[in-house]
């Protein structure tokens, strides 16, 4: 990652220790994941011989607790190192990716294809239309094709699933 | 008749044979894309297998993993932007060579030890599996939990930002293994009421998204980065000479990266690494290294190649994988109905003499394909990532369908790549979250095996000599490299006071 630094300034001045952060947010993760194993049912104590459904999951929270409380004490005295926020295309291209799993669940997986095949090459500055089309028509026909005809896989139909049906 | 026989034979069916070369040859341009390493091949591809016979579809997988860790030196000799992640020290010494015009001689230097250290790992495989699964046979879930332990272990040394990371991306990786319905007790553990959730996370779609959909993610950051390429005219065979100058590394690093491929969760990229210190640490002259030293390409790419056969031991002796694209093949095992173990040497040898003679072949042909067409392959940077990364992206969702044709598997393999960007930014690996995914259910599983034949006296554990060995061994593993980082971070600490 690129990473900035200011010269006239001293390295740890103002920063947090070295993978505070982070750290944080995995305890809050193993906090939240603990609480959890709290609304397990138990099993009878003949099925679980001993070993209930939330001991293994626990054990597993205590290591990764350990662990990360381990890595947050080694980073003390280290001032994180500082992070360019990534561009602006990377939050867009993760909006995406979920915006194309969305219309795969609601306007059917060729369509979702074409859509992301038309408008992701577009956001990441390919200009020339006649490829932009061909790649938005060619690929998912072949992906399809591919995955349907020769693999039989079953898509579901979604909402202009008809209208395509129509078409063909 | 003999199983090595019924295989070999079966290697005369044009179908397997051309199989075998497609997968070499897309492993070849795989590993060429920088960013598209053989590891997310494999799992992009596996899907496509579903519907073939297990010896074609595993062997089809195996020639891809041999092919694609050769096929990554390509662009890091002639672009300095490694293929694949164990290619990575290929590029030292590779770019320099190709840049004083030379890039024929390393890329013909990289082809001949990839072969030799290729053909070597398939040697060992097939020495090395049969007697390891004889030994493995007789492991009860004592041996087996410590063994996977020690596999978790292991992931402290490979490749990082942090030891104390991958070990922290291992156990989440178990945790997320928890989910769904408890084997035992057929209670439902972090499944918030989805049917679809109790039997589990598939690691499928959670291993596309952390290599296919975090990457995506990542080239989104780059698109205003420029390659730089070096012109090529052919690739050129090495001379006596210069076979004879590398002749010594190329040994040692055969053997080097067999021992460290053996190594559960251990890989190419840390083979290739050691493969290059050594390379230079045995050199009397160290001058020319990071300049063009031929040694400084041969080291790396044979102890790369030696390591995918030997890390394919303990993935088929005993369903411990040995490295993050080796662990997709044990899954692709899974997925058709076979059980990779020791059982697996008595129930399908011939399935298991058929992977050999395709990695062997996979590697000559490699070679063969690199001679002809690396001029060709080189051109694969060529396509414009505005084109190839969506598609790749739309290969990984459908992909993920296809496993179990769940809308579910999508949301997963892109929750995945979401968090494992995320998780990349901040130093964490996707290979250990990935061995922790696959050996969570081995050591939950094990666990709670042994606890029961021990009635819940854990000292019984140190009464096997097997087990003892493995906690030993994971002990030194984890605390080798802790110890390492914990004086790192108290040294400047003590120079700033």
């Amino acid at each position: 990652m690129a990473e900035t630094s200011d010269p006239d300034r001293p390295a740890d001045l103002g920063r947090l220790p070295r993978d505070l952060g982070v750290g944080i947010a995995i305890l809050a993760f193993c906090a939240v994941a603990y609480v959890i194993t709290l609304g397990f049912d138990e099993a009878p104590a003949a099925l679980a011989q001993n070993v209930q459904p939330a001991t293994f999951p626990r054990m597993v929270i205590g290591v990764i607790t350990a662990m990360t409380l381990l890595m947050m004490a080694l980073g003390l005295g280290q001032p994180s190192r500082r992070k360019a926020l990534p561009a602006l295309m990377v939050p867009v291209t993760g909006a995406m990716m979920l915006g194309f799993v969305l219309a795969f669940d609601t306007l059917g997986a060729f369509e979702a294809m074409v859509l992301f095949a038309l408008v992701m090459p577009v956001l990441w500055g390919a200009r020339n239309p006649v490829a932009l089309i061909g790649f938005a028509l060619l690929f998912p026909f072949a992906v399809y094709l591919v995955f349907v005809g020769a693999l039989g896989l079953f898509f579901e139909p979604g909402v202009v699933f008809d209208v395509r049906k129509g078409l063909f | 008749m003999d199983p090595f026989l019924t295989a070999l034979s079966s290697f005369a069916d044009p179908y397997l044979l051309m199989v075998v070369l497609i997968g070499t040859l897309g492993g070849v341009l795989v590993g060429a894309m920088p960013g598209l390493s053989s590891t997310m091949a494999t799992a992009l591809l596996l899907p496509f297998t579903l519907t073939m016979e297990p010896i074609p579809a595993i062997a089809l997988l195996s020639a891809l993993y041999c092919a694609g860790t050769f096929g990554g030196s390509i662009t890091a000799i002639l672009v300095n932007a490694p293929g694949a992640p164990p290619a990575a020290a290929t590029a030292f010494d590779g770019y320099p060579l190709a840049q004083k015009g030379f890039a024929g001689k390393a890329l013909g230097l990289a082809a001949v030890s990839s072969v030799v250290g290729g053909i070597f790992s398939v040697l060992v495989l097939l020495v090395a599996a049969p007697l390891l699964s004889r030994v493995a046979y007789n492991f009860g879930p004592p041996e087996y939990f410590a063994l996977a332990l020690f596999g978790l272990s292991m992931l402290a040394t490979i490749s990082g930002e942090s030891a104390l990371k991958n070990l922290i991306g291992g156990a989440l990786g178990v945790l997320l293994a928890t989910v769904g319905m408890d084997f035992t007790t057929g209670v439902d553990r972090f499944t918030f009421g989805m049917w679809e959730l109790s039997e589990g996370i598939h690691f499928i779609p959670v291993m596309i998204g952390l290599f296919a959909g975090a990457e995506f993610m990542k080239q989104a950051g780059k698109l205003d980065m420029k390659k730089m390429r070096v012109a090529m005219d052919a690739m050129l065979l090495p001379s006596m000479a210069e076979i004879k100058r590398c002749g010594g590394t190329i040994a040692r690093s055969c053997g080097i990266g067999s021992f460290i491929g053996l190594l559960p969760a251990e890989g190419g990229t840390v083979a290739a690494m050691i493969g290059y210190n050594e390379a230079k640490r045995w050199a009397k002259d160290k001058s020319g290294f990071g300049k063009g030293d031929i040694r400084g390409i041969a080291g790396p790419e044979a102890a790369n190649n030696a390591a995918t056969g030997a890390a394919m031991v303990p993935t088929l002796a005993l369903g411990i994988p040995g490295s993050a694209t080796t662990a997709i093949i044990l899954g692709a095992l899974v997925v058709h109905g076979l059980r990779p173990g020791p059982h697996l040497f008595t129930e399908q040898p011939t399935l298991l003499y058929s992977i050999f003679l395709a990695m062997l072949l996979a590697n000559v042909a490699f070679g063969i394909f690199g001679f002809i067409g690396a001029k060709l392959f080189a051109r694969i940077t060529l396509i414009p990532v505005e084109y190839l990364w969506p598609a790749v992206f739309i290969l990984a969702c459908i992909g993920s369908y296809a496993l179990e044709q769940a809308v579910l598997d999508v949301w997963i393999m892109v929750a995945a790549g979401l968090i494992g960007f995320l998780l990349m930014r901040y130093g964490f690996s996707p290979a250990p979250i990935i061995m922790g995914l696959i050996l969570g259910e081995l050591v939950e599983s094990s666990l709670k095996q042994s606890l029961i034949i021990f009635d819940h006296d854990w000292t019984m554990f140190l009464e096997r000599p097997i087990v003892v060995t493995f906690l030993a061994l994971t002990l030194l593993s984890v605390s080798l490299p802790l110890i390492g980082t914990a004086l790192r971070s108290v040294r400047p600490v003590r120079q700033t006071s």
